[in-house]
């Protein structure tokens, strides 16, 4: 039999039935205890807990549902403070979800507290170490200083020196990856009410050539939004040159900031 | 003044939405949730398809074309 379960998609201290808008439709508000869960109902061929492990493999659901999920919280966001749910969180009937209201109650309030009137951005640094490299002797003063040795060297000893040059360049490299991503970093959290360090995303998950060497999330108040965004644009024009590669996608939910645990 | 810098949706890739929603282990309850090693098995779906994505170009580019 295909049962029906409930997909929660955020929890909020006020909500309106959402409607007027295609994404809504299909969407439910379940209340408790002061807070509102805007859900809808799905079927257990999909959520179930060992379809939706079959499901998570296959690329072009996983790419509807997740972009569903994001969508539909965000323009949640535009007239609510909401704790986003992770995708795919499932409850299997509404008296869980209220259970789970009731018993986080004040979880849920200081995550609303902690987000309101803000919004997560996402900032990743990418180097392209081949266009750094040929940049190189602009950026390190020693490696500079090397390559006058290496053309003022008799052929033997600038062979031996440019080899040196080489494991001087990795070196550097990442000593300027590490100091430009930390001011980066900075620059944005000075603007930000918190910030997350996300893992990186290796090479063969980001289909990229160039490295990602950041990986930060930013919880913004509103009224910062148009200074993080100028501060995205100055960064990106100015150090794209020397190969860096600044990307930055927002306004989120606060996906990366709201924690609510399990009770153990 | 947010053109050229923001990636509005629809160009947003599938890896950063996964980015979001996914990479955190900690957040919610639910009575079925995702699980760090289903996520693991999503990445790891991801970077087939990226690997069979380059396959394709490559042979488009006939790289791997070699004899007949």
């Amino acid at each position: 039999m295909n049962r029906e379960l409930i997909y929660a998609y955020c929890v909020s201290a006020s909500m309106s039935e959402p409607g007027g808008r295609p994404e809504f439709e299909g969407l439910q508000v379940v209340s408790s205890g002061g807070f509102y869960a805007v859900v809808k109902n799905v079927q257990e061929c999909d959520f179930s807990e060992e379809n939706l492990k079959k499901k998570l493999s296959d690329l072009a659901w996983l790419d509807l549902n997740v972009r569903s999920h994001v969508t539909i919280i965000s323009m949640l966001m535009e007239d609510h403070t909401v704790i986003p749910f992770n995708f795919g969180t499932i409850y299997r009937s509404e008296e869980s979800l209220k259970k789970f209201m009731g018993e986080y109650s004040n979880a849920i309030v200081q995550n609303l507290l902690l987000v309101e009137w803000k919004e997560e951005w996402a900032v990743k640094l990418y180097c392209n170490q081949d266009v750094m490299k040929a940049q190189i002797d602009n950026l390190s003063h020693e490696a500079a200083e090397l390559e006058y040795q290496i053309m003022a060297s008799s052929p033997g000893k600038a062979f031996l020196l440019t080899r040196k040059k080489a494991d001087l360049i990795d070196l550097e490299i990442d000593r300027l990856s590490k100091s430009y991503g930390q001011e980066f970093f900075n620059e944005f959290n000075a603007l930000s009410a918190s910030a997350k360090l996300i893992n990186i995303i290796p090479k063969e998950f980001s289909g990229r050539n160039d490295k990602m060497i950041l990986n930060a999330a930013f919880l913004l108040p509103k009224d910062k939004t148009i200074e993080f965004v100028s501060l995205l644009g100055r960064l990106q024009k100015k150090y794209a040159g020397i190969g860096f590669e600044l990307e930055g996608t927002g306004p989120w939910p606060p996906f990366s900031f709201v924690s609510i645990k399990e009770n153990q | 003044m947010y053109d050229n810098v923001i990636d509005r949706s629809k160009d947003i890739t599938i890896l950063e939405l996964l980015d979001r929603v996914l990479n955190k282990g900690v957040i919610l309850t639910g009575d079925i949730v995702i699980s760090v090693a289903d996520v693991d098995l999503v990445y790891l779906g991801l970077k087939l398809m990226l690997s069979s994505v380059e396959t394709m170009e490559q042979l488009k580019a006939g790289k791997m074309i070699t004899e007949k």
